[in-house]
């Protein structure tokens, strides 16, 4: 059917060159312009050996993908209910919980970061709450380090995984719940046997999302973060704003973008074999 | 400060490829300035450009009838006019380093001290003044302190004793690598290096000394923002700070109080561009706003210290007594050698990557 | 708590309410172990809800409902031992036809040899050996139809609810599963209730049918007795085609337009006046010259219809009513073309004074 697959690239074609043009030329173009001022092929292997062996940066990576995978794991624990509790919702409470989720959107970064500090410090909300209860005698440390690194980052990217979960669960046909139901399983068997099973490709594209947003982080963990929690994009701007150092700028974004063609590998398998199983 | 740094800052190496048209188009002029006579400047913009307007560019067109005409600009977009030979732009003003980078590739004219009508070039400190620049304001990095923690007179007094936690107990913070040089001079200090011999600075000796205060640094603040705001909640209640910043606070019942013991004065600058097309008028703007009287008004409203030594004359004893690079900030005090910044960056951002993530 | 005496499906009295809408009201019925029952109706006429509270997915608001002799009303749907079959049949698109099928045995922890076991039987009951392995996207509409039914069946249930189960099904297909459905429903002895607005499905399947009209139950009874003996003009049109002509009484006589004079089984002296009903397959067309009689009527032949195996006339009465003559196709017939004009008879026993 030659139609039909010049039509599919028909569709597709506008948001291809979009991105071509706005995405990955400009990326390559770095690439390529910031390699080439170290000269010749050897230079540029020397330079990259460098890079991987520099314990800064191998600290970075390490950094970044812990912090990426923690709040992947705190922003769907937290987004897994909410999002179903959403896509039960009706009238006002449905508009009330979607305006929570997705006003983090309508504010900046540092605005949101500010806020959280107040929340947060050792003489924020939180800590004035607890020493005012007495369940604390000392102020807990929420703030510039890790704990507030991951808090941050939780709240930033939660309506990614909000909106992509509740999607995959308004997608679910409640009569297949109930025919569960129906079929003898309890609550905790419908959710495990059927619910979870429908809604777990939500699960995977959100956590890839956050994961894959997170692995570029920089406002929130420098504002938030102590004085280790440097993660890669960190790194990243400092050697472009301060150093001007653009072939190591582009060896570590390099290595950025490897991490995260890697994980998009690993979901793509994964998720051409679960959709195998959906009529969708 | 810190954005204006990094507008300022990007890819040297850049613009001998960059090369190039849209970099390189004309401020759009109109009306009848250009006959007149005029003098385009590069500013960093804002309250700054309002202040600098009443006291300095609208008195020098009343006598000189030249007109001013502030303007913004990268660093990248002042080169690719350069190397265009398109310099549409004639006097920058701008932080001290990057005034070092262009003055390194070329691109600034000789500053005509010999020309000067109004001002009297041995009345700016020497210090403030080298042959391709002069500074125009002068702020300092301070060592602040918590009231409340430390009343005054027991608060820890330099740096030696900022870095003694027994005696000063409490959460405290320093600057990041982020605002383009962290507080490494400071490390020094505390270490034992006497104040005239910073430079050059010993990198190694510096992050070790740090390392000894590490455990009590909250956090390396990487904004003036941020650190405003650490000191003013309490997060921290000792911190080096601009002295803008915290003054701001201060004057806001903020129960803060700063030591000028080992402060490091950082100055802002001016360089005649070269090739401009109104050099002579750039020069002549340059001899007007060094004036005392023009810098004591001011460097009044911009909370900072003037450069021509003579204008602290002009100024109340309450004003001077906390303005940076007066007497008193510079008899303890130390200005900080941007050439050497400039030269090793690069190195000092790698080591502190390694330090911190160590 | 068991009760004394029934096997299968008992409701009493059940009704529901939303809100100020009643969908059923007060519907009583029981339905012995074994028995193909369905509820046949309208849209809207409360069947599928009655189903809903039987299932548990919808709890009534008032009466009781009984299972094997317990009382079910207020018990949770997996309490309830029952097999089901949804419309759309809600295969489930995460997993195969083995997942679907053992479905009901692995969420009650059947053991694991048992379960591939029953659900080879269920699969070979449905015809359906050999694919185990497909999902549902993968199955044509007729084969989800099986796995649904399999899966239904699994369980052993007693007592199998189906709601509108043929309904996405086109119509060759739709009369073999229902053989089908009914075989295996009988082979395996189970009660069966069947919900359906297709009247004709109701008649090929079920051992009793409830026609439901606006939340209560019409009539009820076997197919035939339901067809032939209507107790409402509702019923009666409901069920198929339906001659429905008015009738007065006068001179103790039952008479309708053109002095025509009617006679129908077991009369009801107390009616002045109502509908004479006679379905059209027990219309006879006259031969030329017939002389007049009860239940006999000339009129005008509006419009034929050949169907095949039937021919099937509209004939015009004289005050302007229309009859319906269902003539069979045998050999040598003729046919009426539309203006001649026809006379048309039938038997007294064929036919039943309806109020209306």
């Amino acid at each position: 059917m030659p139609l039909r697959h010049f039509a599919k690239w028909a569709l597709i074609a506008p948001a291809l060159a979009l991105l071509l043009l706005l995405f990955i030329t400009p990326i390559g173009w770095f690439i390529a312009e910031s390699l080439a001022e170290l000269g010749s092929a050897s230079e540029v292997w020397l330079e990259a050996k460098a890079v991987l062996g520099s314990r800064a940066i191998l600290g970075a990576i390490l950094n970044t993908n812990g912090i990426a995978l923690t709040v992947t794991l705190m922003v769907l624990a937290i987004g897994y209910p909410l999002s179903y509790a959403l896509s039960r919702a009706r009238g006002l409470a449905f508009s009330l919980v979607l305006i929570c989720v997705v006003i983090p959107y309508f504010t900046s970064v540092i605005v949101r970061t500010y806020a959280w500090m107040v929340i947060l410090g050792r003489n924020g909300l939180i800590n004035q709450v607890l020493l005012g209860l007495g369940l604390a005698r000392e102020p807990a440390d929420l703030l510039y380090n890790r704990t507030g690194v991951i808090i941050g980052m939780t709240y930033v990217l939660l309506p990614y995984m909000v909106l992509t979960l509740y999607a995959a669960m308004k997608a679910v046909d409640p009569r297949l719940l109930q025919a569960a139901e129906g079929m003898g399983a309890g609550p905790l068997t419908v959710f495990a046997k059927v619910f979870l099973p429908l809604t777990l490709h939500g699960v995977t594209a959100g956590a890839l999302i956050v994961f894959i947003l997170a692995l570029g982080f920089f406002i929130t963990p420098a504002l938030m973060g102590g004085p280790g929690d440097v993660m890669m994009a960190m790194l990243i701007e400092r050697e472009i704003e301060l150093s001007q150092n653009w072939p190591v700028a582009a060896l570590m974004t390099i290595v950025l973008l490897a991490i995260t063609l890697l994980l998009y590998a690993v979901y793509a398998r994964f998720a051409d074999r679960t959709e195998e199983g959906f009529a969708r | 400060m810190r954005t204006e740094h990094r507008l300022l800052l990007p890819s040297r190496r850049r613009f001998l490829r960059l090369g190039g048209a849209a970099l390189a188009a004309p401020f759009v002029i109109t009306g009848p300035a250009r006959a007149a006579g005029q003098v385009i400047v590069r500013t960093p913009g804002g309250a700054y450009d309002d202040i600098m307007r009443r006291h300095v560019y609208d008195p020098f067109t009343q006598e000189t009838g030249i007109t001013v005409m502030p303007v913004a600009a990268t660093v990248a977009k002042l080169l690719a006019m350069f190397k265009a030979n398109n310099v549409e732009l004639d006097l920058i003003d701008t932080g001290d380093g990057p005034l070092v980078t262009l003055g390194r590739m070329g691109a600034l004219d000789p500053v005509d001290y010999g020309s000067w009508k109004w001002t009297r070039p041995e009345d700016v400190g020497a210090e403030y003044r080298s042959e391709t620049r002069v500074a125009n304001f002068v702020y300092a990095t301070v060592l602040a302190y918590n009231k409340e923690s430390f009343p005054d007179g027991k608060h820890p007094k330099g740096w030696a004793e900022f870095w003694d936690a027994e005696k000063f107990p409490g959460p405290r913070m320093l600057a990041d690598m982020a605002t383009s040089a962290p507080d490494l001079e400071f490390a020094l200090i505390a270490d034992g290096v006497p104040r005239d011999q910073i430079y050059p600075l010993d990198v190694d000796r510096a992050l070790k000394s740090l390392s000894r205060i590490r455990p009590q640094i909250r956090k390396f603040w990487d904004t003036g923002a941020l650190s405003a705001q650490m000191l003013s909640d309490k997060e921290v209640v000792l911190g080096s700070i601009w002295n803008g910043r915290l003054q701001t606070l201060i004057d806001k019942g903020a129960p803060l109080g700063f030591d000028w013991t080992g402060n490091m004065i950082q100055v802002q600058a001016l360089g005649v561009f070269k090739g401009s097309p109104n050099k002579a008028n750039a020069q002549r703007l340059i001899d007007f706003m060094m004036q005392p009287a023009v810098q004591a008004k001011y460097s009044k409203d911009l909370q900072y210290g003037p450069t021509n030594q003579k204008a602290f004359d002009m100024l109340p004893a309450d004003q001077v007594e906390r303005m940076p690079g007066s007497p008193r900030s510079r008899e303890t005090g130390f200005m900080r050698n941007v050439e050497w910044w400039e030269s090793n960056r690069d190195k000092v951002n790698r080591a502190w990557s390694r330090w911190i993530l160590g | 708590m068991r009760e004394e005496g029934f096997a299968g499906v008992r409701l009493e009295r059940v009704s529901k309410a939303y809100g100020p809408e009643t969908v059923v009201r007060e519907i009583s019925l029981a339905i012995p172990q074994g028995e193909f029952f369905t509820l046949l109706g309208p849209s809207g006429s409360g069947k599928t809800t009655t189903l809903s509270m039987i299932a548990g997915f919808t709890l009534p608001s008032q009466g009781s409902i009984h299972i094997d002799g317990r009382d079910a009303t207020r018990a949770p749907p997996r309490a309830r031992g029952l097999g089901m079959v949804f419309q759309n049949y809600a295969i489930f698109p995460h997993l195969d036809v083995f997942g679907n099928v053992a479905f009901p045995l692995t969420v009650r922890k059947v053991p694991k040899a048992e379960v591939a076991r029953r659900v080879a039987e269920a699969l070979a009951m449905v015809k359906l050996t050999g694919l185990e392995k497909r999902f549902a996207r993968q199955l044509s509409g007729g084969q989800q139809q099986r796995v649904a039914l399999a899966r239904a069946i699994v369980g052993q249930p007693r007592v199998v609810l189906m709601d509108e189960p043929l309904g996405a099904l086109d119509k060759n297909l739709r009369y073999h599963m229902q053989v089908e459905i009914k075989e295996i429903s009988r082979r395996l002895g189970m009660t069966v209730v069947y919900v359906t607005h297709d009247q004709e499905e109701a008649l090929t399947m079920s051992d009793r049918i409830a026609i439901m009209d606006r939340g209560r139950i019409a009539q009820m009874g076997p197919p035939r007795e339901v067809y032939e003996r209507p107790e409402s003009a509702f019923v009666a049109k409901f069920l198929g085609e339906a001659n429905l002509i008015r009738a007065r009484r006068r001179d103790g006589a039952l008479r309708g337009a053109g002095a025509a004079r009617f006679e129908v089984a077991a009369d009801r002296p107390g009616l002045a006046e109502g509908q004479v009903f006679v379905r059209p397959e027990k219309v006879r067309l006259l031969p030329e010259g017939a002389a007049p009689a009860a239940n006999q009527v000339a009129g005008t032949v509006r419009h034929t219809a050949f169907l095949g195996n039937v021919v099937r006339y509209e004939v015009t009465l004289p005050e302007g009513e229309v009859m319906l003559c269902d003539a069979t196709n045998a050999s040598g017939t003729v046919l009426r073309q539309p203006g001649e004009p026809v006379g048309l008879a039938w038997n007294a026993a064929d036919a039943l004074l309806l109020e209306g």
